[in-house]
């Protein structure tokens, strides 16, 4: 995907203003966050400490991210021994090179593709379809991206900045029929018309591109974990099935699997298990009926590889259950188009820099409050606010802040230090902010920040400030 | 026992009055409360905007005025976090700073969590008649745990009724510069919050934090609410004191 982010601060102010994004987010919020903490009650019942889960999950993505290459060979080798092939790619472009390839290799004109965020990574969908292959994605919501010729919204739910009215209008023109009047009461109907249809591409394609939630070492498969069923169809129904994952997804065994799905499900969408987990392993052997007759793993770098060891290797335990967008406040006044590349929310704000350049998304970093709401849900306890505040440091120490900025805080930074110009300088600040007041006895436009003063008043100070009335109180 | 006030740059400049209650609590439970004159800000915008020069430069000239006293007791958890917690990171490979700095972040206290843990038995002389409601500030809520102490405090105030709002803990979207670099995303945030507390009926929302409170009354206001008063913790736990 291209990346806009350097467009965050512009695209975020046209997001706050469209109205019907906004009554959609404010809908959809309480429910992310109500199930999240549902899920996590489900262990509390079972007498499991969330804390302590945290920690597991925690330690078994740190023991493969400190030794990633080890584990990589050790999944290349099991999954070869089970009859795939395994391909790496150095970037996006060498994804959509190699699907392509593979695609043309089998005389595939059709590719069913179940979600995967690495195909927008890579720009998959451009490149099938410029090499003249068709690519159709099964996830319901990213089917309704895929017709709106837009890009996923939020890792899990790719359409939730989509209304039922512009689904349906979608929909009619698709499906070659009249547009009906649509409620909630008709979303059953409205995705069994899509099944129906989806159902003749499951039947018809060639290939089947799949990501993966986990790569298991010990026996060299693909873990997916699914509502829909579209997994299940993508990767067993065509002659071909290719997994694009990226480097970081290892888990050494299915016991560590295992510890993990009791928290991303539960993170992600509140269900104590995902409506489908699906273990994929090799391809169909001689006494098998059903799966693919060849699989290929194409697994990714595309900046991974270069946190390894870096100051942002905490980024890489990242499950993509997408929790940490869905207490953001900040993911929550704006959805995730504003934040201009494939992930949105503070997974975005870290990873977006890193895999696109630092002087490419130079915003994202600065767009928290420093909340740690997304901190605190993290499965596997990424600190993201540090990361985010790492990044701010990164742009310091490689001169990419404006100068305006920095010789304002070097200036405030140079006063601050010195007490007794700091004195002068706030009270005249308390005075000329006292003098700003309007006769309601509150300022309502502030010169000197303007970005508050938009949309807040500002409580001006009583004309003194502390540090005067105390010296004063202590003379008398 | 001997402490020092870090009343903070905000209350200094735009709500004395903090300090001052701030002030009176502590002195009214028997503490020798000091005022270190050479105090200006704690660094936490340079930290925040990632000059990590500027902003070890202020925690060294912080950690100088604190490090004499028993005590270090602040009227926010947003500055009391970055004494806490970033003075120890930031200084953590400097040899002559290191145990200077874990050693003032360890004494240093968010005034709600010094008041119920240090002085458990302190009076609260305030009184209010009526409904508050509470909002947890980030970086108290998150970074140091502050949630029952203020209640517990509130608790102890004459007349009060604390009605809780929906999502109590979710940020106002103060978060520094963040409210005037991102304005507009900032107005969204604390328009939620301002529903929550309008919800509520409450006559006044308490915090802890003035950057957090100045948000919301800013917010209040614009949106046309001028009646529901906006008061630090402090303030209400201090009561009505001439400055």
């Amino acid at each position: 995907m291209h990346s806009q982010a350097m467009f965050f601060q512009a695209r975020a102010g046209v997001q706050v203003r469209n109205a019907g994004l906004q009554k959609t987010l404010k809908r959809v919020r309480p429910l992310f966050v109500a199930k999240r903490v549902k899920g996590v009650a489900g262990l509390v019942e079972d007498g499991i400490d969330v804390e302590e889960l945290r920690g597991a999950c925690e330690a078994i993505r740190r023991r493969v991210v400190d030794d990633l290459d080890v584990w990589l060979e050790l999944f290349e080798a099991r999954a070869l021994a089970s009859g795939a092939e395994v391909l790496w790619a150095r970037d996006g472009d060498e994804v959509a090179r190699l699907v392509v390839d593979i695609a043309q290799r089998h005389g595939v004109t059709k590719a069913v593709k179940s979600k995967s965020m690495l195909s927008e990574e890579a720009l998959l969908n451009e490149a099938l379809s410029a090499a003249g292959i068709r690519p159709v994605e099964t996830d319901l919501g990213e089917y309704i991206v895929q017709l709106a010729g837009e890009t996923p919204s939020h890792i899990i739910a790719p359409a939730v900045h989509k209304t039922i009215v512009e689904v349906e209008a979608l929909f009619a023109e698709e499906h070659k029929r009249p547009k009906q009047e649509r409620t909630s009461a008709d979303i059953p109907a409205m995705a069994a018309e899509a099944r129906a249809v989806l159902r003749q591409h499951f039947l018809s394609a060639e290939m089947g591109i799949s990501g993966a939630n986990f790569l298991i070492a010990e026996s060299g498969s693909a873990a997916l974990v699914t509502n829909e069923g579209n997994g299940r169809m993508v990767t067993t129904l065509p002659k071909v099935h290719v997994v694009i994952t990226g480097i970081e997804k290892i888990v050494p065994t299915l016991e560590d699997f295992a510890t993990l799905m009791r928290l991303l499900p539960r993170s992600a969408t509140g269900q104590s298990i995902s409506n489908y987990v699906s273990l994929l392993t090799g391809t169909r052997s001689a006494d098998e009926t059903e799966g693919p007759e060849k699989t290929v793993f194409i697994l990714v770098d595309n900046g991974r590889a270069a946190l390894a060891g870096s100051d942002f290797s905490d980024m890489l335990r990242c499950i993509r259950c997408g929790a940490c967008m869905n207490h953001c406040p900040v993911y929550f006044s704006l959805g995730g188009h504003a934040y201009g590349w494939v992930y949105p929310g503070p997974m975005g704000s870290v990873l977006t820099p890193l895999y696109t350049g630092i002087e490419n998304a130079l915003d994202l970093p600065h767009a928290s409050t420093g909340c740690n709401q997304c901190g605190s849900v993290c499965p596997v306890n990424i600190p993201l606010p540090a990361l985010m505040h790492r990044l701010r440091e990164v742009q310091n120490e490689r001169g990419l802040r404006p100068w305006g900025e920095r010789l304002a805080l070097r200036a405030w930074g140079w006063v601050a230090g010195r007490p007794g110009l700091y004195r002068w300088m706030s009270r005249r600040a308390a005075r000329y902010m006292r003098w700003l007041a309007d006769d309601s006895g509150r300022i309502r436009i502030f010169g000197l920040a303007p970005g508050w003063s938009a949309g807040r008043d500002l409580t001006p100070p009583p004309g003194q400030t502390f540090h005067e009335l105390y010296a004063a109180r202590k003379r008398a | 026992m001997r402490l020092a006030l870090y009343v903070t740059c905000l209350v200094d400049l735009m709500r004395p009055a903090v300090g001052f209650a701030a002030l009176h609590l502590l002195e009214g439970a028997g503490c020798e409360v000091v005022v270190p004159p050479g105090q200006t800000c704690c660094g936490q915008p340079a930290w925040s905007a990632g000059n990590r020069d500027l902003a070890r430069d202020l925690a060294k000239k912080a950690i100088a005025e604190l490090e004499s006293f028993d005590y270090v007791v602040i009227p926010s958890g947003s500055c009391a976090e970055h004494i806490r917690i970033a003075y120890p990171q930031l200084l953590a490979d400097d040899a002559d700073w290191s145990a200077r700095a874990a050693a003032v972040a360890g004494r240093s206290y968010e005034l709600s969590r010094f008041l119920d843990e240090v002085l458990p038995s302190c009076a609260v002389p305030g009184a209010f008649a009526g409904r508050v409601t509470y909002h947890d500030s980030c970086k108290g809520l998150r970074g140091l745990g502050i949630k029952a102490q203020p209640r517990a405090l509130l608790g102890k105030v004459r007349g009060l009724t604390l009605t809780e709002m929906q999502d109590c803990e979710e940020c106002c979207g103060f978060g520094g510069v963040f409210a005037v670099r991102f304005g507009e995303v900032s107005t969204a945030i604390v328009d939620r919050k301002c529903e929550a507390i309008a919800a509520t009926g409450a006559d006044a929302v308490v915090g802890g934090d003035l950057g957090c409170l100045l948000n919301i009354e800013g917010r209040l206001r614009r949106r046309g609410d001028l009646r529901t008063q906006v008061l630090h913790l402090a303030e209400v736990l201090a009561g009505p004191e001439p400055v």
